[in-house]
């Protein structure tokens, strides 16, 4: 059955963005991640206009992320502390974010500059998660030689001002630290429609060394503030929200998203995230691939990158 | 009246009496009528069909076109950066330009029509392409190029559509000689006023043209939620924020009461 979509200007396959949904609700579920880094490159493959894609995929990001933060509050897995540090730097960067996609649709280069950060990044963190889970569960003695490694990242978070102890996750850092990072990701939620959760998992795992399980909840509860954010100001701003098909999103997301939490409380934290650093990769293959290879189309519709 | 004013008014009358039979013969009756000449855009829309029907003269060919007024449209232009990698380079102004562009002849148009008669009417992607104005271009070569870009690109949206043939009789007048053919009208038309124009085609020339109108508009609940995010954007954003929240806990709290797998 097909569907109209008011904004979107389109018709779709009722089943395509539920199915769409159910499989990115289940990530987010299973790894803390908004899952809009595979969302928004889907839907525009399926024949969304981007922005509507980015903006409706932040939209959906909302429900699924209610969803699975309650799941894994539930259990005791949120470091409320820790989230509305990270949340004070992310709604920054939201404003932040929504202002830089005008000034960087004005510059000649921005979009070589997004996608070479974006490959980059997401490169740079799934090899090293790749590599660091790996090489952990292969060798027990490397977990005595790591600290050796990142002692000097970690004396200089030490010596950072405005250390506090966050209980949940039983960890003592920098006020600055979440702060910094949440904006990080609040400006990359806004300008690539991404809730910046398969950044914010890595940072909080290797950086601010909190629990594997306790990360998803946070990461979760994170995302799901600053996707409110973006979705508002998108809707407000660029009128790019399309509310029917984040409803069929949604569908699918917010119960992909609870047997996530179910399957995730049965695989370890090195399993996560070798799972997770896997589907990053694959993601920057892809756009690897579509840098590189000729497109069959070589004209398109504004506003997207 | 003398008998060389008299062969002067004979010879006027005489040839403004064939002047007129001729017309009649060939021409006398080219009508168009679109029978779904208002579409509307509900939740189950999934596209249309559009027939186009009418009364023509037997030995003149047919041209029907459906296009939307013209406009301009900017496109991102994608070039290589470094010499390896694809990206947006650019935009592209395409002046003077349908959204939608649909033809159906009854024969190739360039075997029915002057390249003359096909540029004044716009009949035919060659004549569409002298029509559009395309900028920044350095060069013809660049711009045909650009436009063979823009081609492809609205035929992937099925917004440009070209074909000979299909054409048959009028069901609705069998006793006459009458012409009927249909369009797929493609969901991705946005909703406005649309032109159907037909022209009876002759010795490579157009010799009459009928037009009739389709109207695709919203309604209901799909007209309502796209106004409301274009002119009660802060609500609408509340309300898309509010129900996933809503749809979020509601099924967390179902999965909750459900398992025991939390």
């Amino acid at each position: 059955m097909h569907l109209y979509l008011p904004v979107a200007l389109t018709s779709i396959n009722v089943l395509i963005p539920v199915g769409l949904g159910l499989a990115v609700g289940l990530l987010s579920g299973l790894f803390g991640v908004g899952g809009g880094f595979l969302m928004t490159p889907l839907l525009i493959m399926f024949g969304i206009p981007s922005t509507v894609a980015a903006a409706t995929d932040s939209n959906q990001i909302v429900a699924a992320s209610t969803s699975g933060t309650y799941a894994h509050w539930r259990v005791g897995n949120v470091d409320f502390k820790m989230g509305l540090y990270l949340l004070v730097g992310g709604f920054a960067g939201g404003l932040v974010g929504v202002q830089a996609i005008k000034i960087l649709n004005a510059m000649g280069n921005a979009d070589f500059v997004i996608k070479m950060t974006y490959v980059l990044m997401l490169g740079g963190v799934g090899g090293y998660m790749l590599y660091e889970s790996l090489t952990s569960m292969k060798k027990k003695q490397v977990a005595e030689e790591a600290p050796r490694v990142e002692s000097k990242l970690v004396r200089l978070l030490a010596s950072l001002p405005l250390q506090t102890r966050f209980e949940k996750s039983g960890v003592t850092h920098s006020l600055i630290l979440p702060i910094f990072f949440g904006g990080g990701v609040g400006v990359l939620a806004a300008i690539m429609g991404v809730g910046g959760g398969f950044l914010m998992v890595p940072v909080m795992v290797y950086i601010l060394r909190m629990p594997m399980h306790v990360v998803v909840g946070t990461s979760l509860f994170q995302i799901l503030f600053t996707c409110i954010e973006v979705t508002f100001l998108q809707a407000y701003s660029n009128h790019s929200v399309d509310f029917t098909l984040a409803v069929l999103l949604l569908l699918g997301s917010t119960i992909g998203a609870q047997i996530g939490a179910v399957f995730g409380r049965k695989l370890k934290a090195e399993q996560l995230k070798i799972y997770l650093a896997i589907i990053v990769l694959a993601v920057t293959v892809k756009i690897v691939f579509e840098l590189t290879l000729t497109p069959s189309l070589l004209l398109s519709l504004g506003g997207g990158h | 009246m003398t008998r060389k004013t008299f062969a002067t008014f004979a010879a006027v009358f005489i040839m403004l009496l064939v002047s007129l039979l001729n017309t009649d013969n060939a021409l006398a009756c080219l009508t168009a009528r679109a029978n779904h000449d208002h579409i509307t855009i509900d939740f189950f829309y999934n596209g249309s069909e559009v027939s186009v029907r009418g009364i023509s003269d037997p030995d003149v060919d047919l041209v029907v076109k459906i296009t939307s007024p013209d406009g301009h449209q900017d496109l991102k232009e994608k070039g290589k950066v470094a010499g390896a990698l694809w990206m947006n380079v650019g935009t592209l102004k395409f002046e003077d330009t349908p959204n939608l562009y649909m033809l159906q002849c009854t024969k190739k148009p360039e075997e029915i029509l002057s390249a003359s008669e096909m540029e004044k009417y716009c009949i035919g992607f060659p004549a569409l392409e002298k029509h559009v104005g395309i900028s920044p271009v350095e060069s013809e070569a660049d711009r045909s190029k650009w436009f063979g870009e823009f081609l492809k690109f609205k035929q992937s949206k099925n917004l440009y559509f070209a074909a000979d043939g299909g054409f048959g009789p009028n069901p609705d007048k069998p006793d006459q000689h009458g012409y009927y053919m249909k369009f797929a009208w493609p969901y991705q038309a946005p909703p406005g006023d649309y032109l159907v124009t037909v022209y009876a085609v002759k010795d490579h020339k157009v010799v009459e043209t009928a037009t009739s109108k389709v109207t695709v508009e919203q309604v209901g609940a799909v007209k309502a939620l796209a106004n409301m995010a274009k002119n009660n954007a802060a609500l609408y954003g509340i309300l898309s924020v509010l129900s996933a929240l809503g749809a979020g806990f509601g099924v967390g709290i179902v999965f909750g009461k459900g398992g025991g797998a939390h």
